[in-house]
């Protein structure tokens, strides 16, 4: 027996649909008694990897060994009888039961073959409840639960399974300031009685409250193990963005005269049922010939920002305008008649519809252009979507439905009708996200014309380098405000490790103060 | 598939690869009719030449058999121009009633009209199947209820009221059907194949088709439909006014149903009789699901279901199988049309 609970080794998982490679030759090891944090930036392949370990993704290659045993993992099932348990961020319970009848749930107590053993169920979940000192009674029901409470149900759900080894995915991004102070002295308790526990998250003051070892992941590889308490969180940070800087795009520093286009003014998302604003006293505004760069880690306020940009989502306070007119209470519908461009971050889900044609997909803002008088002109839309389908070089024709294209083209396609449609400003959103390098390279490229060119580039990414080569300015969001904007020799100058700790939410008192 | 087998797919009848799933869903139901005349009758051979070549073999016969798909063409075109938008009306058979039936004591009442007459009682049934689709489409946007469930509830329940309006306040007292009273003669449909049924409500349908087809490729607003039924997020970010595509789109299928009611009765009924339209709705959404919505193909889906049921009626005539034979083979194509596997031969294979 040896005291590593878990050996990963060599890991491959790649993702047939965008042909991302994941994990690419990943190892990671867990220690018994240890609470383990696998960190890194969003899409560096952490879920991915636990997903393998739970059974719920197959590798490609690569072995597993679980407490000095070589074994394979099929299904969460296999994964349980190993003694693996995950708790993810989204919680599978079922509201209209009570916590006991949730905690058996796929392993209950029989009396005999057909009737379950109530008052057995009752007594075991208490067991589990009162020797790891949790604060739920197994007769309320879930529904009634508070999210904290609820996490709570899903550990004693894997407790009561006989795990030794918790994976825990994100835990806390649902929790507040004291369910999270509370869940980590449970994990500690969890730990103390020899279990393996391992955290999925990017947040560094938790990495070093909570852990005793840290694995920090970036782009499908492993960066590395270690020792928490040998690490700083600059250091975390630098390891979780990476050092290098990509060389910057070459392009012409702005000096054309410079315009207002849009204008934000404290604005305020408030979603109801939840205590912390979404965005909150967003402030700024984008000019004619320049690249914004708005820079944040996921659930820190950029997705809002997009759908706000989008239309989509409603402001609860402050104003936005666009060329002095105020545009607050506009939708989708009369963005777009003012020229809204706008190039989602989800591609396939609200960028296209994947069973019309790559012609039908071109128009779909500029409709009434191709029309008249209610009637479609077929010829003009066919020779639209030529022109782009050359200009833009896409593989693909008109009339071949665009979900049978691939990633990078779908996206072309997206570009040049956005491109095409815009008037003054302009909106990107994670634009090379799961493009190759020749089709990432193809968007800056497009992007940099486009600012050339006079226009106004919004671009959303979460992809420091990304922001780095391409903004003439840039705002970083975290937790829903913006803590500090990046402009001319300062930008220049700003290390990725520097913005990271921004991004992940240190020296914001220091930002307000630059 | 390599690309030698590819063109052999697609030269396989000269049909596209895409309706070979229907194809096969046909040739299975054919194939259920020979095996339920060597089950059910002593003289098989005799049943089967008459099942299947009776629909085809005088003017009378063939006349009725296409009569049979006028209604079947108009409900299938209201499911589809529903389904395209990406919503379901089962309400059908109770918008078809509820159309014919107005149709039908408008018509009464404005014996007098003229040309003015008949339009408008067919325009007022075809507004009366558009008002119970759209107002579903409106519950929908409104509070998110099921549209396929509310269509469902609120047909069965005008299709009771209509019943009982037939049986009682406008029964026709000269007769002993329950029935309405008779549109006025002139207001008729003329028959275009003697001695059968079959009505210039033949060339509407037709007409129809067209009209649907080039409305759903054609126009900016099928176009809006077709997209906000693709991904109605893809249509919204293209800022596509999305609440009006739910109830649009069930107007006009509603619109289509009571349309197909009332060309039943001016065609072929001239009154409105108690639950002549029991079934219909069902069947036409079996037609609509053969031909995978699109409007063009709904006439040969029509055609075959009419086809079955007439070969039915004649092998029931001429043999000595019932009628059911018919309901049988019909439960088979609804059964086999639900497949995604079969409806998915000869098309791409899914990614994923």
């Amino acid at each position: 027996m040896s005291d590593t609970a878990v050996t990963m080794h060599d890991i491959v998982k790649t993702y047939r649909e965008t042909g991302r490679c994941a994990n690419d030759h990943v190892d990671l090891t867990v220690g018994r008694g240890e609470i383990l944090c696998l960190a890194g930036e969003n899409g560096a392949g952490k879920t991915t990897l636990m997903k393998v370990l739970y059974g719920m993704e197959k590798p490609e290659s690569g072995t597993i060994t679980v407490m000095g045993k070589r074994v394979k993992i099929d299904s969460p099932l296999d994964a349980n009888r190993l003694g693996i348990g995950m708790v993810h961020q989204h919680f599978m319970l079922v509201d209209e039961y009570t916590v006991a009848q949730n905690v058996i749930l796929g392993r209950e107590p029989m009396h005999n073959r057909f009737t379950i053993d109530a008052d057995a169920a009752k007594r075991l979940v208490d067991e589990v409840i009162h020797a790891h000192g949790f604060s739920i009674d197994p007769s309320a029901r879930v529904g009634s639960l508070t999210v904290g409470q609820k996490q709570q149900v899903e550990i004693v759900k894997m407790l009561y399974r006989d795990v030794d080894i918790l994976i825990l995915d994100e835990p806390t991004a649902v929790l507040t300031e004291q369910e999270t102070a509370s869940l980590f002295g449970t994990l500690r308790t969890l730990r103390d009685t020899g279990k393996s526990l391992i955290l999925i998250t990017h947040k560094l003051h938790e990495i070093k409250a909570i852990s005793d070892r840290v694995a920090i992941m970036r782009q499908g590889r492993m960066v590395g193990h270690y020792e928490t308490a040998s690490v700083d969180e600059r250091e975390l940070a630098g390891l979780m963005m990476g050092k290098s800087f990509s060389p910057a795009i070459g392009k012409t520093p702005y000096g054309r005269k410079q315009e207002t286009v849009l204008r934000f003014a404290q604005v305020s998302v408030v979603r109801r049922n939840q205590g912390r604003p979404m965005l909150k006293d967003v402030s700024f505004v984008a000019r004619t010939g320049e690249i914004l760069g708005f820079a944040g880690v996921g659930g820190n306020g950029l997705g809002e920002l997009e759908s706000v940009l989008a239309g989509t989502l409603p402001i609860s306070g402050g104003t936005i305008t666009h060329r002095g007119q105020d545009i607050s209470k506009s939708d989708a519908h009369r963005l777009r008649e003012r020229g809204l461009a706008y190039v989602p971050s989800d591609r396939l889900k609200v960028g296209s519809a994947l069973e019309a044609s790559v012609s039908e997909n071109l128009i779909i803002a500029a409709r009434k252009r191709f029309s008249r008088h209610g009637m479609m002109r077929g010829k003009h839309i066919m020779q639209h979507a030529r022109t782009l389908i050359d200009t833009y070089s896409v593989q693909g024709t008109a009339d071949m439905p665009i979900g049978t294209l691939s990633g990078g083209n779908i996206q072309k396609v997206i570009l040049a009708r956005e491109i095409a449609q815009y008037r003054d400003y302009i909106v990107f959103s994670e634009p090379t996200w799961g493009l190759d390098i020749a089709s990432s390279k193809f968007v800056h490229t497009q992007m940099i014309a486009l600012r050339d060119a006079g226009a106004s580039v919004l671009l959303l990414s979460s992809n420091l380098d990304e922001i780095l080569s391409l903004s003439d300015r840039v705002l970083i969001f975290s937790r829903g405000s913006i803590v500090a904007e990046l402009e001319g020799e300062r930008l220049h100058t700003v290390t990725k490790e520097e913005m990271g700790a921004y991004m992940l939410g240190m020296h914001v008192r220091e930002a307000a103060h630059e | 598939m390599n690309d030698r087998m590819d063109r052999r797919w697609k030269r396989f009848l000269g049909v596209p690869r895409s309706a070979l799933g229907s194809l096969v869903i046909l040739f299975i139901a054919l194939a259920a009719v020979f095996l339920l005349s060597f089950l059910l009758s002593k003289t098989p051979a005799r049943t089967l030449r008459y099942f299947f070549i009776g629909p085809l073999q005088n003017t009378y016969y063939l006349g009725n058999m296409l009569n049979t798909s006028i209604p079947l063409i108009f409900s299938a075109l209201g499911v589809s121009l529903a389904m395209r938008a990406g919503s379901f009306n089962l309400g059908g058979e109770g918008q078809l009633y509820g159309g014919a039936f107005i149709a039908t004591v408008s018509a009464v009442a404005m014996a007098g009209w003229g040309i003015a007459g008949v339009i408008c009682a067919i325009v007022l049934g075809a507004v009366t199947g558009g008002v119970m689709a759209a107002f579903s489409g409106y519950l929908r946007m409104k509070w998110q209820t099921n549209e396929l469930i509310t269509t469902f509830l609120l047909s069965n329940a005008v299709s009771l009221v209509v019943g009982y309006l037939i049986a009682g306040p406008f029964m026709d007292p000269a007769t002993n059907l329950i029935a309405t009273r008779k549109i006025p003669e002139s207001f008729r449909f003329s028959r275009i194949l003697e001695p059968s049924n079959l009505s210039s409500a033949l060339v509407m349908a037709l007409v129809m088709t067209v009209v649907v087809h080039l409305y759903l490729y054609r126009t900016k607003s099928g176009y809006e439909l077709r997209m906000y039924g693709l991904n109605p997020r893809f249509a919204r970010y293209g800022g596509i006014n999305s609440g009006s595509y739910l109830v649009l789109p069930m107007f006009l299928s509603g619109a289509l149903y009571g349309l197909g009611g009332a060309m039943a009765i001016f065609g072929t009924y001239y009154a409105c009789m108690k639950d002549f339209s029991v079934g219909m709705g069902w069947n036409a959404l079996a037609v609509a699901l053969i031909a995978r919505f699109r409007p063009v193909a709904i006439i040969p889906a029509a055609l075959f279901f009419a086809y079955i049921e007439s070969g039915a009626r004649n092998a029931m005539l001429h043999s000595d199988v019932t009628f059911e034979i018919a309901s049988i083979v019909q439960s088979v194509v609804f059964f086999l049309v639900t497949s995604s596997v079969l409806q998915r031969i000869g098309t791409k294979r899914e990614r994923g």
